[in-house]
C-alpha cells in the first residue's frame, strides 16, 4: 500500500489540477466539517507518529494544545532536512507538495491556527518552487487565505527559506530562526507547544508526517491503522544511498522486511559487493552491521529492538571495503562544522572528536584515541540543549562498537586496514575548521 | 487588609540539595532556591538579572528518583517541584562537572599569566574546584582573533572566550543596544558586534567586562596597567548623577604601595566596578562611573591663597573667618557636591546667619547622555537633593539671591561664576580642583574630595548611601566639614 507514490510522476503531476483527480483537498472539506477537536482525536486514533525522526505520536502533541484559551497557535512545518542521507520530504515537496500543504492546513484547522509556517532548507530550490506555486494555487483556489471553502475558516501560511544550516531543522531552533533570531535550539522546559514561535503555543511537525494527515481524515483512522504495524501504522518514506544499486526515495509499509528491501527492492548492494552495514535514519542513527538487520522490519519497535532507530528515513549503504575510520571522520566533519557552537559539550566535543579521528586517518594515531573519543561522545549523551552533540556522539561510539579492530589496525600502523594512509604534512590540512588560519581568515572578513 | 490588595503569598515547596532539606518559592529554578538557601551551584553563563540560555553546562544536577533511573539536568533551569531531592556532589555529576571543564579548558589559552582577570577568573576557580585534571588532549588548541576591539573601551579575546553570551545578552535586555551578537558555528563560533550597531554608543558597555566570567572582554585602561591582587576596593557613590550608583573604587593595597616607580600611581584610582545596591542601582552602571577617575583626578587646588598669593592654610581660614564675621550682609553658595554631613555642618555653622542658595555644580558635558530608561539622571549632581532639603536653590536670575548690597559672597564647590558677585563683594572660595576663580577670589582655601574623606549622599529618591575614604588628604588640604565650623567661630581648624 502506498499514499504517496501512488502515481506516475510527471511534469503536471504536483499541480494542484492532478492533486484533485487524486482526490486532493477531500480530506480538508471532510475536516472543516467536523470539529477541531474531533480532527485531533482521529489523528490520534490513527497513531500516526511523527517522521522527522523522533517519532513522537503526533496526535499526542497536537492534543496538549489548549483550544479556545485566546492564545494564537502555530503549526510550523518543518521543511528543513538536512540530515546526511535523507531526502526523502524533499521528494514529498517537489510531488505532491499540496499534500503537505492539505495537511498543514488541517492541521491549522485543528489546532485554531490562523497562521501557519513551513520553514524550507535553503538549498532545496525545486521544492521551494513546487511549495510556493502550491501555495499560490491553494490561494486562487479558496483552499487557503480568508473563509476557506465558505466555511468561515481562515489561514494564511508563511512560506520561510532557511539559510542552511543543519541545526534549524532542531525545533526550537527553527522556531528562533523563524522570529529572525540566529538559530540556536533552546533548553525545555517551557516546551514548545506552551511556549514557541512568539511564545506562542506552536506545533512543529514534519512533512511527511503533514501528508498524511489527509490520509488519515479521508480513510478514517481504522482503515490507517490496517496499513502498517499496530505500534507503527502507515508507511514510510525511506530515502536510501551509499554503495546501493538502485539509490532512490521509496514508500514501504511500516513493518516491511528489511532485508527485502535491500536486496530485492534496492537490488542489494553496488557492483555485488557484500553489505557491510546500514545507517538508518540518518547519520544520527546508531549503525547496523548486515547480519544485525536480518530479521529486523522497518519500524520503530523493530528497529529499537535492533540497538537503532527508523529515525529521518535516510539510509545508507556501505559496502564491505570501506574504511569506517575515514567514514567516521566525514561523519564527523559533519557535525563540528554544524555544531551551533551554543553549549559546551557540544561545541567543544565536535571538534576535539573531528581533531582526534582527522589525526587518526591521517597517520598520528594513539592507542588513548579510542577510549578519549568513547569519553567525549559519553560526555554528550544528555547534556546538550539540542540532540545534536548526543546524535554526534552515538554514530561515533556506534562505529567504534562495531569496527574497533578497524581503528586499533589504523592506530598501529598509521593506515587503513583497506587501503593506504592519507599522511599529509598538517595534520589538520583534513578539516578546513581545525586550525587558526580559517578562523582568522574568517575574522578578517568580518572586521 | 483584602485580598484583592494583598499580594498572594508564593507557595512554598519542600525540597532536598544534597540530603538537607529546604524550602523554595514555587516557580523558583533549582539555581535560585539553592541560592537562597545558601548553597552555590557552579555556574557560568547563568546571572540572576539575565535570561536562561543554559549553554555553559556546568551546573548540572542529579535528580534522584523514588521509581527509575535518576535523571541530570541544568539547575539554572529546571524549575523545583514539590519532593525533589537535588544532588550536586554525586558522583556522576562529579564526572560531568570535570567532562565540562575538560571541554570548556579545552581550546581556551593557558594565558592566566598574562591576563588581566587572573585572581577573579571563575575558570580558573572552577578548574580547581571542579577538575584539576591535566588537559586530556594531546592536539594543538584552535587559536582566533586575541585582540579584536569591540568598541574604544573594550578589548575581546576570542581565544579565552566560553561563548557563554551573557554579553550578548547583557545589550539585548538589560542596555538595549543589542550590538552584540555572535558569529559563526561550532568551536569557530565568535562573538562580534552586530553590523548595524555600535558598541560604542552603549553608556553601559562596561558592565560586559565584569560579566565576562573569563578574561576575554577586558577595559582597554586597566588591561597591563595593574593586578587586581595589588588592588582593593573602597565602598563609594558614584557622583555622576542624582541616582548615585553604589560603586566600588579600585586602588592599589597599603602593602603593595609603590616605593620607586612614580608614587603618584599610589592614590590613582585603577578602576571602578558596581557595588550590588537594588535600592538604587541594581547590579549595573553606567560608564561615567568607570570614568570617575578622570573626573577625579583633574589637577587638584592645594594651596590657600589670598588675592592669588599663597598663604598658609590657617592664614586662609583666619582671613576668611575675619571676613564672614565683619559681613554685613553675607550669602553662601551651596555645593550639591557636599555630603549629608558636609551640608549639615554648613547649616550648623551658617544656618540662621548666611542665606544660602544650592547651586549645580556639574551640568550635563556635551555629548552626554542626559537621562534614559535604567539608571542616568538629568541632574549630575549626587547630592542636591539634601542640599534642597536646607536651602533653595539658586534663582535663575541670580542677582535676586545676590543684592547689590551683598558683602561677602562664600562659594563652596564648582559650577559658580564668580562675575555673577556684585561689585564690591568680597569673595571666598572652597574648592577641590584648579580653575581661574580660585586666584581671583579674596580668599581661597582647597578642600578634599569625595575619595579622601567619609560620608553620605542621598539620592534622587532619597536613599542614602555611604562612601568611604581611599587616599590620605593632604595636610595643605582641609575636610569642608571641618572647615565651616572654624569659619563660623572664627577658630583655626
Ligand atoms: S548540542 Fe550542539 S547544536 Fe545543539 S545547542 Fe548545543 S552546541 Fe548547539
Ligand atoms: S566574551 Fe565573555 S561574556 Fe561574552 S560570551 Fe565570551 S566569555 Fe561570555
Ligand atoms: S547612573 Fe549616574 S550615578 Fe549611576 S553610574 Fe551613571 S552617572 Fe553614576
Ligand atoms: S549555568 Fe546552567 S547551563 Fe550555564
Amino acid at each position: 500500500m502506498k499514499f504517496f507514490m501512488n502515481f506516475p510522476v510527471t511534469e503536471t503531476s504536483h499541480t494542484l489540477v492532478e492533486y484533485r483527480t487524486r482526490l486532493g483537498y477531500q480530506a480538508l472539506e471532510k475536516a472543516l466539517r467536523m470539529t477541531p477537536t474531533d480532527v485531533t482525536k482521529e489523528v490520534a486514533a490513527a497513531g500516526l507518529l511523527g517522521h522527522g525522526g523522533a517519532a513522537f505520536p503526533a496526535g499526542r502533541k497536537w492534543g496538549v494544545v489548549k483550544l479556545g484559551d485566546g492564545e494564537p497557535h502555530y503549526v510550523c512545518m518543518n521543511a528543513d532536512e538536512g540530515e546526511p542521507g535523507t531526502f526523502k520530504d524533499r521528494w514529498l515537496m517537489e510531488c505532491v507538495p499540496h499534500m503537505a500543504l492539505e495537511g498543514l492546513i488541517i492541521g491549522s484547522y485543528a489546532l485554531e491556527g490562523r497562521h501557519a509556517f513551513i520553514y524550507i532548507r535553503g538549498e532545496f530550490d525545486l521544492a521551494h518552487r513546487r511549495m510556493a506555486e502550491a501555495i499560490e494555487e491553494a490561494y486562487a483556489a479558496g483552499l487557503l487565505g480568508e473563509n476557506i471553502l465558505g466555511t468561515g475558516y481562515s489561514l494564511d501560511v508563511v512560506l520561510y527559506r532557511g539559510a542552511g544550516s543543519y541545526v534549524c531543522g532542531e525545533a526550537s531552533a527553527m522556531l528562533a530562526s523563524l522570529e529572525g533570531k540566529k538559530g540556536w535550539p533552546r533548553n525545555r522546559p517551557p516546551r514548545l507547544t506552551v511556549k514557541g514561535l512568539y511564545q506562542k503555543p506552536t506545533v512543529v511537525n514534519n512533512v511527511e508526517t503533514l501528508a498524511n494527515v489527509p490520509v488519515i481524515l479521508r480513510l478514517g483512522a481504522t482503515e490507517f491503522r490496517k496499513v502498517g504495524t499496530p505500534k507503527s501504522p502507515g508507511t514510510q518514506m525511506i530515502s536510501i544511498s551509499g554503495h546501493i544499486a538502485k539509490p532512490g526515495v521509496y514508500e514501504v509499509e511500516y513493518g516491511y522486511s528489511w532485508t527485502k528491501f535491500i536486496y530485492e527492492d534496492c537490488g542489494g548492494m553496488q557492483n555485488g559487493k557484500a553489505l557491510k552495514c546500514i545507517i538508518p535514519g540518518g547519520v544520527s542513527t546508531k549503525l547496523l552491521s548486515a547480519s544485525e538487520i536480518e530479521g529486523v522490519t522497518l519500524d520503530h519497535n523493530s528497529a529499537v529492538a535492533a540497538g537503532s532507530q527508523v529515525g529521518s528515513g535516510g539510509m545508507i549503504a556501505i559496502a564491505e571495503g570501506t574504511c569506517m575510520v575515514r567514514l567516521a571522520a566525514v561523519i564527523q566533519r559533519f557535525y563540528h562544522h554544524e555544531s551551533c557552537g551554543q553549549c559546551t559539550p557540544c561545541r567543544q566535543g565536535m571538534g576535539w572528536m573531528e581533531r582526534i579521528l582527522n589525526r587518526i586517518v591521517a597517520g598520528g594515531g594513539r592507542p588513548e584515541d579510542i577510549d578519549q573519543l568513547y569519553k567525549i561522545s559519553e560526555a554528550n549523551d544528555g547534556t546538550t540543549i539540542c540532540s545534536l552533540g548526543d546524535s554526534a556522539g552515538y554514530a561515533c561510539s556506534a562505529i567504534l562498537d562495531h569496527y574497533r579492530e578497524e581503528f586499533e589496525y589504523y592506530i598501529t600502523n598509521g593506515r587503513s586496514m583497506y587501503d593506504g594512509n592519507l599522511t599529509v604534512d598538517d595534520p589538520f590540512a583534513t578539516s578546513p575548521f581545525a586550525t587558526s588560519p580559517f578562523a582568522n581568515a574568517l575574522v578578517g572578513a568580518a572586521s | 487588609m483584602s485580598d484583592a490588595v494583598m499580594p498572594a503569598a508564593k507557595k512554598m515547596l519542600d525540597f532536598a540539595i544534597d540530603g538537607v532539606p529546604m524550602q523554595a518559592v514555587d516557580g523558583q529554578t533549582v539555581i535560585q532556591a539553592a541560592r537562597a538557601n545558601g548553597v552555590e551551584i557552579p555556574h557560568f553563563c547563568w546571572h540572576p538579572q539575565l535570561s536562561v540560555p543554559g549553554n555553559c553546562r556546568i551546573c548540572m544536577v542529579e535528580i534522584e528518583q523514588d521509581s527509575g533511573d535518576p535523571w541530570f539536568d541544568i539547575a539554572c533551569n529546571m524549575p523545583v517541584t514539590a519532593g525533589m531531592r537535588v544532588l550536586t556532589k554525586s558522583e556522576k555529576i562529579k564526572t560531568l562537572n570535570q567532562d565540562t571543564m575538560q571541554f570548556i579548558t579545552l581550546n581556551h589559552p593557558v594565558d592566566c599569566g598574562v591576563c588581566n582577570k587572573s585572581g577573579e577568573c571563575l575558570l580558573q576557580d572552577y578548574h580547581y574546584e571542579l577538575n584539576g585534571a591535566a588537559s586530556k588532549s594531546r592536539d594543538p588548541k584552535t587559536h582566533a582573533t586575541k585582540f579584536f576591539p569591540l568598541s574604544d573601551r573594550i578589548m575581546l579575546d576570542n581565544e579565552r572566550c566560553i561563548m557563554c553570551t551573557l554579553c550578548v545578552r547583557f545589550t539585548n535586555e538589560v542596555s538595549g543596544s543589542k550590538a552584540l551578537g555572535a558569529v559563526n558555528r561550532g568551536d569557530h563560533a565568535l562573538i562580534r558586534p552586530a553590523e548595524d550597531a555600535d558598541f560604542n554608543l552603549d553608556v553601559y558597555s562596561d558592565n560586559v567586562i565584569d560579566l565576562c566570567p573569563v578574561g576575554a572582554l577586558l577595559s582597554t585602561e586597566l588591561m597591563t596597567h595593574a593586578r587586581v591582587w595589588y588592588l582593593q576596593a573602597t565602598k563609594s557613590v558614584c557622583p555622576g548623577c542624582e541616582r548615585g550608583c553604589s560603586i566600588d573604587v579600585w586602588h592599589r593595597k597599603h602593602e603593595w604601595k609603590l616605593n620607586a616607580l612614580d608614587p603618584r600611581l599610589n592614590t590613582t584610582i585603577d578602576r571602578i566596578t558596581p557595588h550590588e545596591n537594588p535600592e538604587v542601582n541594581g547590579l549595573w552602571v553606567c560608564n561615567k562611573a568607570r570614568d570617575l577617575a578622570q573626573l577625579f583626578e583633574r589637577p587638584r587646588a592645594e594651596q590657600s591663597l589670598q588675592r592669588g598669593a599663597p598663604v598658609d592654610l590657617s592664614a586662609a581660614i583666619a582671613a576668611a573667618a575675619k571676613l564672614m564675621a565683619a559681613a554685613k550682609k553675607p550669602v553662601a553658595i551651596v555645593s550639591s557636591w557636599g555630603s549629608n554631613e558636609e551640608l549639615a555642618a554648613f547649616h550648623a555653622a551658617f544656618g540662621t546667619t548666611v542665606p544660602g542658595f544650592v547651586k549645580a555644580d556639574h551640568l550635563p558635558l556635551p555629548g552626554e547622555v542626559i537621562e534614559d530608561h535604567l539608571l542616568i539622571k538629568p541632574d549630575k549632581n549626587p547630592n542636591r537633593k539634601a542640599a534642597l532639603a536646607l536651602y533653595p536653590a539658586l534663582p535663575e536670575r541670580v542677582s535676586d539671591a545676590l543684592p547689590a548690597d551683598t558683602d561677602v559672597v562664600l562659594v563652596w564647590g564648582e559650577g559658580f561664576d564668580s562675575a555673577l558677585v556684585p561689585s564690591g563683594a568680597k569673595v571666598i572660595r572652597l574648592d577641590s580642583y584648579a580653575h581661574a576663580a580660585n586666584s581671583t577670589a579674596d580668599v581661597f582655601i582647597p578642600i578634599s574630595v569625595q575619595t579622601e574623606r567619609n560620608g553620605h549622599y542621598t539620592n534622587f529618591k532619597g536613599v542614602v548611601t555611604p562612601f568611604e575614604a581611599c587616599f590620605p588628604v593632604k595636610p595643605s588640604i582641609v575636610h569642608a566639614e571641618a572647615l565651616f565650623t572654624a569659619l563660623a567661630a572664627g577658630t583655626p581648624v
